[in-house]
């Protein structure tokens, strides 16, 4: 089974790619996959706590399961911007 | 009208899109490119079917919230120089306070909720011209 991420922005940058296919097994969950990428790419610690995450165009908490071919999004905080 | 783009917005367009016969007012918020020191330009970067998912979810919440008639939101991709629109927002009703408000919480939730970033573009640096001869 296989996931495939999107990253975005500062995290785009950190691994050089705007998306990736990744493998996940039985009862992994979008915090697996941010844990695996976070050890492949120990630049993404330090955004730990700040990621934005989300499951097929939904956001979603990190304890969320995923299923085959989901679409994953680990993306920096919204722009924002004084209001 | 819902849309993520490349190029520039058609304000009039965005505008008629939010016309109604029943709408007593319009509102339409732009979104510029501010010429801070340093910055020619902003490149904005978009996950565009989440963007566009999250657009229309707002644009039904507005009309939830506040009772207004339609709402449209267009949003820029790409580099966007100093002086453009990056984002417009238009919103009718039968009177202008609903589309006021319904128009500045579109984009206070805009700036919270869909998934886009900024960054900002320096002028480009005038090279040396290479010679042949």
């Amino acid at each position: 089974m296989r996931v495939r991420v999107k990253l975005f922005a500062t995290y785009r940058e950190i691994v050089g790619r705007r998306e990736l296919a990744w493998p996940i097994h039985a009862g992994d969950t979008v915090g697996t996959v941010v844990d695996g990428l976070v050890v492949k790419h120990p630049r993404l610690r330090a955004f730990r706590e700040t990621m934005l995450l989300a499951v097929n165009e939904a956001f979603a908490h990190a304890d969320i399961a995923l299923a085959d071919g989901d679409e994953v999004a680990i993306m920096p905080p919204v722009s924002g911007g004084l209001p | 009208m819902i849309a993520v783009q490349r190029g520039r917005i058609d304000i009039e367009a965005v505008v008629d899109s939010v016309r109604r016969d029943d709408a007593g007012a319009i509102v339409l918020f732009l979104g510029t490119v501010r010429a801070d020191p340093g910055v020619a330009a902003l490149d904005y970067e978009v996950y565009k079917a989440m963007a566009v998912r999250k657009q229309t979810e707002l644009a039904e919440r507005a009309k939830a919230k506040f009772g207004v008639l339609e709402v449209s939101i267009a949003h820029r991709l790409g580099r966007v120089p100093v002086g453009g629109d990056s984002v417009a927002i238009a919103c009718s009703a039968a009177h202008r306070k609903e589309a006021f408000a319904a128009c500045g919480w579109a984009m206070d939730e805009v700036k919270r909720i869909v998934p886009i970033w900024k960054s900002e573009a320096a002028p480009a640096r005038r090279r040396p011209r290479r010679s042949n001869v």
